[in-house]
């Protein structure tokens, strides 16, 4: 019976001494709580040891960087354009005592988290006009807003990493219209192909009358100059051969000229006179 | 032998009595020993085993047989380290080739206040394993979410005509960038091997206007090339006919000047034999040529007309004109 007693004493004293060691994981940090008011927190991992429950007792929370997907909001901008703008949080549990005594679990710190980023964003959007939100300020915005959002969520012991804009839409109706302007800005580039490609066509082809014409008058030019060239040396054996008895070439050359001249409709009206009249009676 | 029979759950095992009388040592190094070798394990060649002792990050172990003490001391996770993954923005693979457009996700505005059509593949991998398993929830949706944001900033930056074209790979260079940093921002662990733009096109609603304005560019080539192939057609004709002209008037000229030789020659050598007898010459070359030309001429005489100079036989009279 007495070692029953010794025996049950032994597996109590270590049932006991396992209740007082717990693990923190890697991906977690503790606040312990003694009858309920905190005492201390714990944030590196390892084995800790506590006095069992009801004493004291811990409260876990995720040391990891938590997400949170914002549902996608309509935001005006400074111009008054209404975007769809979906965004995302990432937020880290820096200060698990003040995390706990203010919200207490995940999901209402999202629903704080979720309030403040919301007005820090319209607040924010409100002061740019949307061309910028679109462009290249929307690192500068976000970084605002994360800047913003992190100095508001501090007292809830929560560290606001990122505020991330995933997606700025246009509402439906405000699409047509950007369709509608796409439209006509390729219609007009079309034309402006089309009407390029007729110009340059009609300046080819109208150079190409020009040179064509200007080649043939090069010719015309040159053939003219060789055929003058031609004459004049024509001319010049003539008048060199001929100027030796002018007599006799205008003697031939109306010989020739009355060969040329006379044919069968020709009428010879003789004087009786004639020297040829004479030849011909003699 | 003895045996005493043990029922655990449904199965019965027949215990020897001997053991049982040895009390509970041996059941105890048993279950000791088992409990031991549940610290077994194995890595894969493309894991790593990430071990924590009491919670706490101790150690990586590389791919083979390891051990760990067993739980609750250690516990180990095996990530894929070398495995790339894969997530599709704008689209989803439905396997067999086919896959379905994300209109979603794949419409976003561009710097011009145009809309594009882009879709893209990121690939990343654990960097580091320790960061990848205790610093971030959900990797997979923190990598689509960051490569999203990403995109979107970075078309945002670039006009339409830059993303569909020229643009290309720098906004895919860029997206990269961003998307390495942001998730380095988170500590995630994740290193980002590859970010590839599938397809950016102009949204379905104004495709047809973009496909008009390709084809107009066909249309002003198309043009240029016939006019081009109109100069082609004409210019080698017309030098053609400019040689032409030019071989003509050379041949003219020669002929002209040959000519003009021959005659001069034929000149000279009448004139030669003229200057042997003078009179005699003239009046057989007049004769010659009366005689050729005479027989079939109408001839009327006129008495005791002019002074009967020879050249007289051209003054026809005028107003008998023709028969």
């Amino acid at each position: 019976m007495k070692k029953n007693i010794f025996l049950a004493t032994i597996i109590l004293g270590l049932l006991f001494a396992f209740s007082t060691v717990f693990l923190v994981d890697e991906t977690e940090q503790v606040v312990i709580l003694q009858f309920g008011k905190p005492i201390r927190t714990i944030t590196e991992p390892g084995l800790n040891f506590k006095l069992p429950a009801p004493f004291q007792t811990a409260s876990v929370f995720d040391n990891r960087l938590l997400e949170y997907d914002v549902p996608p909001e309509e935001i005006l901008s400074q111009d008054k354009k209404s975007l769809i703008v979906d965004n995302y949080v990432r937020f880290r549990i820096v200060n698990p005592l003040l995390f706990l005594q203010t919200v207490q679990s995940v999901p209402i710190a999202v629903t704080r988290l979720d309030d403040i980023v919301y007005s820090k964003l319209r607040q924010e959007l409100g002061t740019h006009e949307m061309a910028e939100i679109i462009t290249e300020n929307r690192d500068v915005i976000m970084e605002k807003v994360t800047r913003e959002s992190n100095e508001a969520t501090g007292p809830y012991g929560i560290e606001v990493v990122d505020v991330r804009i995933k997606r700025v839409d246009l509402p439906q109706e405000n699409e047509k219209s950007i369709y509608a302007r796409m439209e006509a800005e390729r219609m007009r580039q079309a034309n402006k192909f089309r009407s390029e490609g007729e110009e340059e066509a009609q300046k080819i082809r109208a150079t190409t009358d020009r040179d064509k014409v200007v080649v043939l008058a090069d010719a015309y030019k040159i053939a003219q100059e060789i055929r003058g060239e031609g004459e004049a040396k024509a001319l010049q054996i003539y008048a060199d051969a001929f100027s030796k008895d002018p007599d006799f070439y205008e003697f031939v050359r109306t010989l020739e000229t009355y060969k040329k001249v006379i044919d069968k409709n020709t009428t010879l009206v003789l004087p009786s006179n004639s020297k040829l009249f004479k030849i011909l009676t003699e | 032998m003895a045996y005493r029979r043990i029922i655990v759950g449904d199965s019965e095992i027949k215990v020897p009595e001997k053991l049982l009388t040895l009390g509970l040592i041996p059941i105890v190094l048993i279950v000791f020993f088992g409990w031991l070798s549940t610290g077994i394990y194995k890595v894969g060649p493309d894991e790593v085993g990430v071990v924590r002792t009491f919670g706490e990050f101790t150690r990586v172990d590389q791919p083979g047989l390891n051990y760990h003490f067993p739980y609750p001391i250690e516990s180990v996770d095996t990530p894929k380290v070398t495995e790339v993954k894969r997530i599709e923005i704008g689209f989803r693979s439905l396997g067999n080739g086919q896959y379905r457009a994300i209109n979603q996700e794949s419409l976003m505005l561009t710097g011009d206040e145009n809309i594009v059509d882009a879709e893209m593949i990121v690939q990343y991998k654990i960097k580091s394993p320790e960061a990848y398993l205790f610093d971030i929830v959900k990797p997979r949706l923190t990598v689509r979410e960051a490569a999203e944001a990403s995109l979107r900033t970075v078309v945002g930056r670039h006009n339409i005509d830059e993303s569909l074209t020229s643009g290309k790979l720098k906004i895919q260079e860029e997206t990269k960038a961003l998307l390495q940093e942001i998730l380095d921002k988170y500590g995630a662990g994740i290193q980002v091997v590859a970010v590839q733009l599938q397809d950016v096109s102009p949204p379905e609603q104004v495709l047809g206007a973009f496909k008009d304005v390709a084809s107009a560019k066909e249309d002003k080539n198309r043009m240029i090339n016939q006019a081009e192939g109109y100069r082609n057609d004409l210019i080698p004709k017309a030098r053609g006919e400019a040689e032409a002209r030019i071989r003509n008037a050379e041949g003219f000229k020669q002929a002209r000047t040959k000519r003009a030789e021959g005659d001069v020659a034929k000149f000279k050598s009448m004139l030669k034999e003229y200057r042997k007898a003078k009179n005699i010459t003239k009046k057989r070359l007049y004769l010659e040529t009366m005689e050729e030309i005479l027989p079939g001429v109408e001839k009327v005489i006129v008495p005791d007309g002019d002074n009967g100079n020879v050249l007289n036989l051209l003054n026809l009279n005028p107003t008998k004109g023709k028969k």
